[in-house]
């Protein structure tokens, strides 16, 4: 079994009503996966105001240095403080890339076009990946993701889903003539992820589970999906760690390792 | 752990669309794999949105292991209905129908001439269900309080982002049922604690999922026996009025 970096996980208290799971529970579940190291977004910071949100989530991840890695959110509707904003979270190496979810935090991309030209040319200057929920009408559709790649060439955006259930054949076509689009293999299934290594390439494919955002289980169906596709050992190398750790400079930068022994996460 | 002694897969696809592909013999072949005794399949592409008639043949032609749901685009009119029935006469066992795919709102009166020729069949009616606009969740529940004799089946599970209206939806009407090939476990979960596992079918999705990634979804569920029977064959040999197990 090759090594696993999951692109697309949550960390937060809870999503509305219902509780999350804890870092020390995520971990747990890594473990029990044999996953080396997981992104981790907010859920709540969609719907409120994201500073607080990202030095929460800094919190959480920080007792996991060398396996949770924070991706910061911001609100482009919030003009020049989402860029400073930005900035602010930049500024400490440990997060590692910009997570968007259009659809949740209610914007269209086109209605704040400098915005998040600005946005995007600051994750550049990082060198950090840029992943946006898509699949989803009216602020998500995988086209207006992928036209975030060709506004600004010099950033790797992400597609958070690869087309999710109703546009894969359009996420795959868009990876393949996007050289900075990518698409995170995370709810589509193994018929699907077939098209999008034809087209795409297995370079442009990152194993993605959700989990988090749902409980423990989504972690092994979702490695399920890859693992049921027939991919030769490179692909699977390739997909399930090799281009997260390649986005993620892991190579130039190694995950800190703790400083002290992991300790539980008060819940 | 161990599954239910027979396996009925309640949502296969046959023929072509984009990028998938299964004949009947490759599907029979992963039926064989994983040890799935019966598939339900229903058109893909061509097959399921215009040229009705050669995608019905092609699941209706499969069998016996593979039975029949067919479909007729109801745009198609009094067309559409002869098609349905030539395909009673040849053995099928439901309807399918793609509002996405085949344009219309479950709603509008075009589809209401076929929805009566199920009742009249006392055919089930599997909707796939899941995005947005036409194939919403909820416009097939409202089909379902004009027709509560009729079963009808959320093909899909709402999949994607209809997920979080999907238990209510089951809910809220007694002749709705979940198919869960795509739906991930805590939602299926959900639908089982919340209205019974006789709500829940087993489907594979098949060729756009995998027996094995689908099957295992619901092994990590640790069902009880009765539950796997229901889910796996009972509520599926129940709905869609297939011959009991012997």
């Amino acid at each position: 079994m090759t090594r696993i970096i999951d692109f697309h996980t949550h960390l937060d208290e809870r999503w509305l009503h219902v509780k999350c799971d804890s870092a020390a529970d995520m971990v747990r579940t890594l473990d029990r996966f044999e996953v080396e190291a997981a992104c981790v977004f907010t859920i709540m910071g969609f719907y409120e105001p994201c500073p607080a949100h990202n030095d929460a989530l800094l919190r959480r991840a920080d007792q996991y240095p060398d396996r949770l890695i924070p991706f910061a959110t911001v609100d482009p509707k919030q003009g020049r403080a989402a860029a400073d904003e930005l900035e602010r979270c930049l500024a400490n190496p440990r997060f590692r890339g910009v997570k968007f979810h259009p659809w949740l935090q209610a914007f269209a991309a086109s209605m704040l076009r400098d915005t998040m030209l600005d946005v995007l040319q600051i994750a550049a200057r990082h060198r950090v990946p840029v992943l946006l929920h898509d699949g989803t009408p009216p602020y998500s559709t995988t086209y207006q993701v992928a036209n975030l790649a060709r506004w600004s060439p010099e950033t790797t955006i992400v597609l958070g889903h690869a087309g999710s259930a109703d546009y894969v054949d359009a996420a795959a076509q868009l990876m393949r003539d996007i050289p900075n689009l990518y698409g995170c293999y995370c709810g589509p299934r193994a018929g699907d992820l077939r098209r999008l290594l034809d087209l795409a390439g297995p370079e442009k494919i990152l194993f993605g589970s959700d989990f988090g955002a749902a409980g423990w289980r989504l972690l092994p169906e979702r490695i399920d999906n890859v693992l049921e596709a027939g991919l030769t050992d490179q692909q699977l190398e390739l997909i399930l760690a090799g281009n997260a750790a390649r986005l993620l400079k892991l190579d130039e930068r190694p995950l800190a390792q703790p400083l002290l022994p992991h300790r539980e996460e008060a819940r | 752990m161990s599954r239910a002694a027979s396996i009925i897969d309640a949502h296969a696809m046959l023929g072509e669309e984009t990028y998938l592909s299964l004949t009947a013999s490759e599907l029979l072949r992963r039926m064989d794999a994983a040890g799935v005794s019966t598939a339900l399949a229903r058109p893909l592409g061509a097959g399921l949105i215009v040229d009705n008639r050669a995608g019905n043949d092609l699941v209706l032609s499969a069998g016996p292991r593979i039975r029949g749901l067919v479909s007729a685009n109801p745009w198609w009119g009094d067309r559409g209905l002869a098609e349905l029935d030539r395909c009673r006469e040849v053995g099928a066992v439901g309807m399918f129908l793609d509002p996405l795919r085949q344009g219309f709102f479950p709603t509008e009166p075009a589809p209401v001439p076929f929805y009566e020729r199920a009742q009249q069949y006392d055919w089930p009616i599997v909707f796939r269900t899941g995005a947005y606009v036409f194939a919403d969740v909820l416009a097939v529940v409202e089909v379902a309080r004009r027709f509560p004799t009729i079963q009808f089946v959320a093909g899909f599970g709402g999949f994607a982002d209809m997920w979080f209206e999907i238990a209510d939806a089951i809910g809220s009407v007694p002749n709705l049922h979940l198919d869960a090939s795509l739906l991930w476990s805590d939602g299926i979960e959900e639908i089982i604690k919340r209205f019974g596992a006789q709500r829940v079918l087993f489907g594979s999705a098949e060729p756009r999922n995998r027996y094995a990634a689908a099957l295992r979804t619901l092994d990590r569920l640790e069902l009880s026996t009765a539950e796997q029977e229901a889910i796996f064959h009972g509520n599926a040999t129940r709905i869609f009025h297939l011959e009991p197990l012997r």
